[in-house]
């Protein structure tokens, strides 16, 4: 009886379990994390020390080759750049292939192939993969460096350094490096116009001799090849490179950490964001036991949308667009954390300490739960996916060997992710996060953020661009005593032409001209007349954005086909600017002279016109530099610059409008006087 | 399985094969009908759950343009078991990221997990298909976010009504006449019910494939798809009628007028065959000759050398019942539409009366082999190109074999191709003006 029972109750049990329903009303669970199977690269050594990795893969019929060379740091010193310059040259041609053959070669196989001043990538299908080897290989052992490439290059790189000297954001990466590492360390240095100056071809190609050898280099091969004929490939092409001299350069002490926390301001009078930067070193290396905590705990500060720093920064007080923080290690002690937002000029101290307050939250609240596992899933998700290219599959390899890594790292990433504590992640935001020990690093404009920024009572030091220590900046310049808003007034209408001149100006007309996008341009009409007549139009991929008629009593504004007329305050309030030159008005106007200020490194005397409006002047040249205007939506700014002379008056030729974050630089293209212009103009 | 004309094109070419690749893939049908292909790829652990639809706009009703590609958004309101906004939220909250999109032709929606959460993602798709729920509230908020969709995408783009106007001119019968996204006086016009009735006839197992790629188990997943798409219920048989397009015999001349440009295009468009005819592919590599990079012939000689062009090219818009062949050209400087358009026609004739070189030849079929290796580079290229070669090219083998296409055409089908359809008089010519230019 009693055996008879247990099948029937097995029977029953196995019955359950075919017809067992899935419950769809909830939410799967998911599965055990994926374990990861990475294929172990097979390798081998050349001779000359290139330690060569393959991974065969040959679901594609395609095979990358990447090469690295493992120095240490370099330091390049006063001839920074010369990298940049050698890694630009590299890939155009070998001693006995021209350029032009080399390049067409290679679209001509469908193939990738390009280098760094330490690396070398390389990509083609597999029937041309034996070729492209021997073009990389070549490439790499016999480059034709020419005088025409160098110069080429190194216009350039001048050019790119000027296209990024007045950019808030490059600046404040130069300085963040050259404040947290020291401006002698391989990761402090920076390139300047001077710099590369310095360099010369036989530089790049000392550089090239020293420091772009085999010895501690390391090819990955990832792709559709066969380890035998692929070694075979390698041997030849890779092996007839000579080994170099074995470089003996010292890895860089860790730089300590300020001892409190500081503000390292560094004035771009052109800013109209501020960058701000959070950051201190850190001694982190991929073999640390916490180095997955760090990681999540930076993650979930600031790893993205979802993030401590974006939730508080844009959501709750749209201070920005993004706010974000990175923890990079290094196993070179060049680790560093930073905490990063660019924000609105005004309210730069309150990002500064919105961003501290979010560094110590983490530091003192353990995480919500819920949001370490979001966080988990989304790191687990983004790591995972990555791995479906090659290329991550040779980095993790790669990693593994540089890094002295247990073999299983990558398998057991998951796992070590999955299995962090809320109290871990607060761990390791305390060890790498040192909101006591941190620079503040803000690039912006002085005049506009210091008086905010003191009150925080954060000691703050200067810089110029260049991290070089500078004393505080002064805004204001005292007005001479003998200053009075007539002579300012004089002086600008002396500059430009005299009274005699303008007086007999009775009608202008400007044309000018914005790119508001690549291709994309915006048209400014501007029409005025000694008689408060004034019209503005502007004219934006063929359509009308605005237009201000006036006629001295009425007058309309059109925008977007609405037309509204203006009120009579609207219109008392513009006349007085309707004139051709405004300033013949001013002193019947009780304009007043205000003070000095420095408007893109000219001192220039400010004059309130009215409530909203106020103008600037040269000390210098006496030429109109700046008008400030406040609306309702904030200031916007006119800038004027590149005066001509149009029979004998001075005009600016490029009006530069900002308003919030957005520049448009209006450039004349047409300007006349006493023609051209009707009374019918303002109707 | 669908038979397909190619699989004697590839057989031909059985020598190429040993240097292909190899997609390898499953499939079968469910009970109701659902089609289900399995690739499995363990390298990385990531699994893409996709379900494709043969439903695009060339099924709408002409007075409901639009409603193929609202269900792109409908769809991801909520099911019966997942609350209205939860579905959009729950992917990424288990580290997965989601998209859809629509064509003319069918509707396609995929998922990308970690492959631990699989039945995750069968699970969302299975609650789509079964039972969507299909409401007032999100007929009214699905219909706000695609007129933004419109807004950005289409009025407010500088030349974003060209397609429009080709397809206008170039059909007449055809439901390609209108364009996917529609008319939003169509769908502002359309009753829930008119919703509910669209679902309930496209949306069902046997109109549908179901792809799941990546890292599985085979036997599990099997199991998931039976458990989650098994009871739902088979729907009626799709029966399509489409009315037929005359040839094209003079050239059809128009034009259209755009406010967002200032600077006008000469557009020539022809009316060519299916994407599953050889001849399409061929149409492929004469657009790809014409237009593909700095060296091709127009680029260089239009753009680079006489500096006549700001920008032109040929591309071939590939669709089931026809396609469009497209050239189109923007003036540079005083270089009139007419001038640019002897100068196209010049190189088309070129390639009707010559053949293309050998090494030309030879370029383009590195570049096709590049591009076909490229596809299948990521498990949800595959997973799209599974769906679209079985549910659109009645062939999946295509996945593995399309390239031996165009490894078969050779350069005198390119030279009789370019004459069979690139005729002036098979045309439709366009001049696309900014609007100030309308008298």
């Amino acid at each position: 009886m009693k055996t008879k029972i247990s099948v029937l109750l097995v029977l029953f049990l196995m019955s359950v379990g075919v017809h067992a329903q899935i419950d769809r009303s909830k939410q799967p669970e998911p599965g055990p994390a994926p374990k990861i199977t990475l294929e172990n690269p097979q390798e081998f050594q050349l001779k000359n020390g290139i330690k060569v990795l393959v991974v065969e893969n040959h679901k594609l019929p395609k095979v990358t080759f990447s090469l690295r060379l493992d120095n240490k740091p370099i330091t390049e010193g006063n001839k920074a750049g010369v990298s940049s310059l050698l890694s630009s040259m590299l890939g155009n041609g070998t001693t006995s292939i021209p350029k032009d053959k080399f390049n067409d070669e290679i679209d001509f196989l469908g193939a990738r192939l390009g280098f760094g001043s330490q690396s070398g990538y390389a990509s083609s299908l597999t029937k041309y993969s034996s070729r492209i080897l021997e073009l990389m290989a070549d490439a790499a052992i016999n480059p034709l460096l020419t005088e025409e490439e160098f110069q080429k290059s190194k216009d350039q790189l001048i050019e790119g350094l000027k296209s990024q000297e007045k950019s808030v954001d490059a600046i404040a990466s130069r300085v963040g490096n050259a404040l947290s590492y020291g401006k002698n360390n391989p990761y402090g240095e920076f390139t300047t116009e001077e710099t590369v100056n310095n360099i010369t071809l036989q530089d790049v190609k000392d550089f090239y001799t020293t420091y772009f050898i085999p010895n501690n280099a390391y090819l990955v091969v990832v792709g559709d090849v066969d380890f035998k004929s692929v070694k075979k490939a390698i041997t030849k092409d890779f092996g007839k490179w000579k080994k170099g001299a074995d470089i003996t350069t010292a890895t860089p002490a860790t730089t300590a950490n300020v001892t409190a926390t500081q503000i390292d301001f560094v004035d771009a009078p052109n800013a109209v964001q501020s960058n701000v930067v959070v950051t201190n070193n850190v001694d982190l290396k991929m073999n640390d036991p916490d180095y997955f905590a760090a990681k999540i705990a930076n993650y979930i500060l600031g790893g993205g949308g979802e993030g401590y720093l974006f939730k508080n920064l844009r959501e709750e007080h749209a201070y920005t667009y993004g706010a974000y923080s990175s923890l990079r290690d290094s196993r070179y002690n060049a680790g560093r954390f930073e905490a990063s937002s660019q924000v609105r000029n005004a309210v730069t101290d309150s990002a500064a300490v919105q961003i501290l307050n979010e560094i110590k939250r983490i530091k003192t609240e353990l995480v919500d739960p819920k949001d370490l596992e979001s966080a988990k899933a989304k790191y687990v998700g983004s790591f995972v996916m990555a791995l479906e290219k090659p290329e991550t599959v040779a980095e993790y390899a790669l990693n593994i060997k540089l890094n002295d890594l247990p073999k299983d790292f990558y398998e057991t990433y998951l796992e070590k992710i999955n299995a962090l504590t809320p109290a871990d992640i607060q761990k390791a935001a305390n060890k790498y996060f040192k909101s006591e020990n941190a620079r503040i690093i803000i690039v912006g404009k002085g005049s506009d953020v210091l008086t905010n920024l003191e009150k925080t009572g954060v000691p703050i030091k200067y810089y110029d661009k260049y991290a070089t220590p500078v004393e505080k900046p002064t805004y204001e310049v005292a007005l001479p005593a003998d200053m009075t808003v007539e002579k300012v007034l004089q002086s600008y209408i002396a500059a430009i032409g005299g009274k005699d001149k303008l007086d007999a100006v009775n009608t202008i007309n400007i044309v000018a001209e914005a790119e508001l996008q690549p291709g994309v341009m915006m048209n400014l009409d501007i029409k005025k007349t000694s008689k408060k007549q004034f019209a503005q139009e502007i004219v934006a991929m063929g359509q009308s954005v605005m237009k201000t008629v006036m006629d001295s009593k009425s007058g309309y504004v059109v925008m977007q086909g609405q037309k509204k007329e203006m009120t009579e305050e609207e219109i008392t309030k513009s006349i007085s600017e309707a004139a051709p030159f405004p300033e013949l008005n001013y002193l019947n106007n009780g304009v007043t002279l205000e003070s000095i200020e420095n408007i893109d490194g000219e001192n220039a005397y400010k004059i309130k016109v009215s409530e909203e409006l106020s103008a600037f002047y040269s000390v210098e040249s006496g030429l109109k530099l700046k008008e400030e205007r406040s609306t309702p939506m904030g200031s916007a700014s006119l800038f004027y610059s590149d005066y001509k002379d149009v029979n004998g008056i001075k005009f600016p030729y490029k009006l530069s409008q900002t308003m919030g974050p957005q520049k448009f630089d209006f450039v004349v293209k047409d300007l006349k006087i006493n023609e051209g212009i009707t009374d019918e103009d303002f109707k | 399985m669908k038979k397909s004309l190619f699989t004697l094109a590839s057989l031909l070419l059985v020598g190429h094969l040993a240097t292909a690749q190899k997609v390898e893939f499953e499939e079968y049908d469910l009970d109701n009908g659902l089609h289900v292909i399995l690739h499995q790829d363990n390298t990385a652990p990531v699994v893409t759950t996709s379900v494709m639809y043969h439903v695009g706009a060339k099924d709408e009703n002409p007075e409901r343009t639009g409603f193929a590609h609202f269900f792109e958004h409908l769809l991801f309101e909520g099911t019966e078991n997942i609350e209205r906004g939860e579905f959009m939220k729950i992917i990424p909250a288990n580290g997965g990221k989601f998209n859809a999109n629509t064509t003319d032709d069918r509707t396609y929606y995929y998922e990308v997990f970690p492959s631990n959460k699989v039945e995750l993602g069968l699970w969302l798709e299975s609650e789509r298909l079964m039972h969507p729920v299909i409401n007032q509230i999100g007929v009214d908020t699905q219909n706000e976010v695609v007129k933004e969709e419109k807004r950005m995408r289409v009025d407010n783009q500088p030349y974003g009504k060209f397609l429009e106007q080709v397809k206008v001119n170039l059909f007449t019968k055809h439901p390609y006449r209108w364009t996917t996204i529609g008319k939003m006086e169509h769908l502002d016009a359309a009753t829930l019910e008119e919703f509910q009735a669209f679902n309930k006839k496209y949306y069902i197992p046997n109109n549908a494939v179901l792809v799941v790629a990546g890292d599985i188990d085979k036997t599990k997943v099997k199991k998931m798809i039976k458990d989650y798409f098994g009871p739902i219920p088979k729907g009626a048989p799709i029966v399509r009628n489409l009315p037929k397009e005359d040839p094209i015999t003079t050239a059809i001349e128009a034009k259209a007028y755009d406010s967002n440009i200032q600077i006008p295009a000469i557009i020539q468009a022809y009316r060519t065959p299916s994407y599953k005819e050889r001849d399409a592919y061929v149409l492929e590599m004469i657009s790809s000759y014409l237009s593909g990079g700095k060296s091709s012939k127009l680029y260089k000689k239009l753009v680079d050398d006489k500096k006549m062009a700001l920008q032109v090219g040929a591309m071939s818009i590939s669709q089931e019942d026809y396609s469009a062949y497209i050239v189109y050209g923007l003036p540079l400087g005083d270089t009139t539409l007419a001038n640019l358009t002897k100068e196209i026609d010049e190189e088309i004739v070129k390639i009707q009366t010559n053949l293309i070189s050998e090494r030309d030849y030879e370029k383009l079929i590195n570049q096709f082999e590049n591009q076909f290796v490229n596809s299948n580079s990521s498990v949800e290229g595959i997973a799209s190109s599974l769906a679209t070669y079985y549910l659109l090219y009645d062939d999946v083998n295509l996945i593995n074999n399309e390239i031996n296409i165009y490894r078969s055409i050779t350069r005198e089908d390119i030279q009789a191709v370019a004459k069979k359809y690139l005729n002036p008089n098979q045309r439709l010519l366009l001049e696309y003006l900014p609007e100030d230019k309308k008298q």
